[in-house]
C-alpha cells in the first residue's frame, strides 16, 4: 500500500474511532474532496466500530419511555423545529 | 404484515410521523442505545434519561439521513454516542471525575450477562459480534475503548497509558483494520 494511501486510511480509522485531531479531520476532509472514494473506507470503519458500540447485551428499557419520547415530540411539532424538519426534508 | 426496513422507519420519520414508524424503530434499537448508554454512562437512571434525548433527536434528524453514508445502526450509534460523551463531558466539568478511573472499573467491553435487567433473549446478532470481538488484541481493545467510549483523542490516550503517539495510531489502525475484517463473518453467521 501506497504512503498516501496508508495515511488516508489511517485518518479514516482515527476520525471513526473517535480520535482524531482537527488538524486530523481538516486533512481528511480535503483528502475526502480530492478523493471521493475515500468515503468507502471511512463508512466500512463508521460500520464496523457502530457494529462494536451496538454489542453489548441488550438492555430491557422502561415501558414509559416511548411515551416520554413521543410526548416531547409532540411539544416540538408545530414549533420553529417542525418547520425546520420541513424545509430540511424539502432541501 | 412485513417488518419494515429500517431505511423506511427513518424515511417515515423523516416526512413527520412520530406514531407507528417511531414506535417501530424505538423497539428495534432501544434496547441496544440502552446499553451502550449504560456502557458508557454507568448510571441507569441518567441512560435512561439520556435515552429519551436520543430519539427526540433521531427523530429530528431523520430529514438529514443519508444511507449512501452509513448503515442506520451507524447513524443510531453515533448519535447515542455523541450524547453520551457531552453527559460525560458535562459530569467532569461538574465534579471532576475521572472517567478513565471509571471506565477501567467497569471492565470496558466486558459482558453484562450476570445483570437482572438483561434481555433474556439475547439475538444471535450480539452473540455473533461479542464473539468476533474477541479477536481483537487487549492492546487495540483499550485505544478503541478509550477513544471511542470516553472521547479521547490520541494525544491524550497516549499520555494516560504512557505511549508514544504513533504507537497508539498504530494500534487504532490495526484495530479498526480487524473490526472491518470481521463484518463480512457477522454477516454471514446472521444468514446462516
Amino acid at each position: 500500500m501506497s504512503d498516501e494511501k496508508e495515511r488516508a486510511e489511517l485518518l479514516a480509522a482515527l476520525h471513526a474511532a473517535g480520535a482524531a485531531s482537527e488538524e486530523d479531520e481538516q486533512e481528511l476532509q480535503a483528502l475526502l474532496e480530492a478523493d471521493p472514494s475515500l468515503e468507502e473506507v471511512v463508512r466500512d470503519f463508521q460500520d464496523s466500530i457502530a457494529a462494536l458500540a451496538s454489542s453489548f447485551e441488550p438492555l430491557e428499557t422502561s415501558p414509559k419511555t416511548l411515551g416520554k419520547i413521543q410526548k416531547k415530540i409532540a411539544q416540538e411539532k408545530g414549533g420553529f423545529l417542525s418547520r425546520l424538519r420541513s424545509w430540511l426534508a424539502k432541501s | 404484515m412485513a417488518e419494515a426496513r429500517p431505511t423506511d422507519l427513518v424515511e417515515a420519520m423523516a416526512g413527520g410521523d412520530s406514531g407507528s414508524p417511531l414506535s417501530e424503530f424505538y423497539a428495534l434499537y432501544s434496547s441496544t442505545v440502552l446499553a451502550l448508554l449504560m456502557k458508557m454512562l454507568g448510571s441507569r437512571a441518567e441512560a435512561e434519561e439520556i435515552l429519551q434525548d436520543v430519539f427526540v433527536e433521531l427523530w429530528r434528524r431523520a430529514p438529514q439521513y443519508d444511507s449512501s453514508r452509513g448503515s442506520v445502526v451507524a447513524w443510531v450509534v453515533t448519535v447515542a454516542r455523541s450524547r453520551a460523551l457531552d453527559a460525560l463531558r458535562a459530569r467532569t466539568r461538574r465534579h471532576g471525575d475521572n472517567q478513565l478511573q471509571f471506565f477501567s472499573e467497569r471492565h470496558g467491553l466486558g459482558t453484562d450477562s450476570g445483570r437482572p435487567d438483561v434481555l433474556v433473549s439475547s439475538t444471535r446478532w450480539h452473540q455473533a459480534l461479542r464473539q468476533a470481538f474477541k479477536r481483537l488484541s487487549e492492546d487495540q481493545r483499550a485505544v478503541l475503548e478509550l477513544s471511542y467510549f470516553l472521547g479521547m483523542s490520541h494525544g491524550q490516550i497516549a499520555e494516560a497509558l504512557n505511549l508514544p503517539v504513533g504507537t497508539v495510531k498504530s494500534r487504532i489502525l490495526a484495530g479498526m483494520r480487524e473490526l472491518r475484517a470481521m463484518l463480512p463473518i457477522i454477516h454471514r453467521s446472521m444468514v446462516a
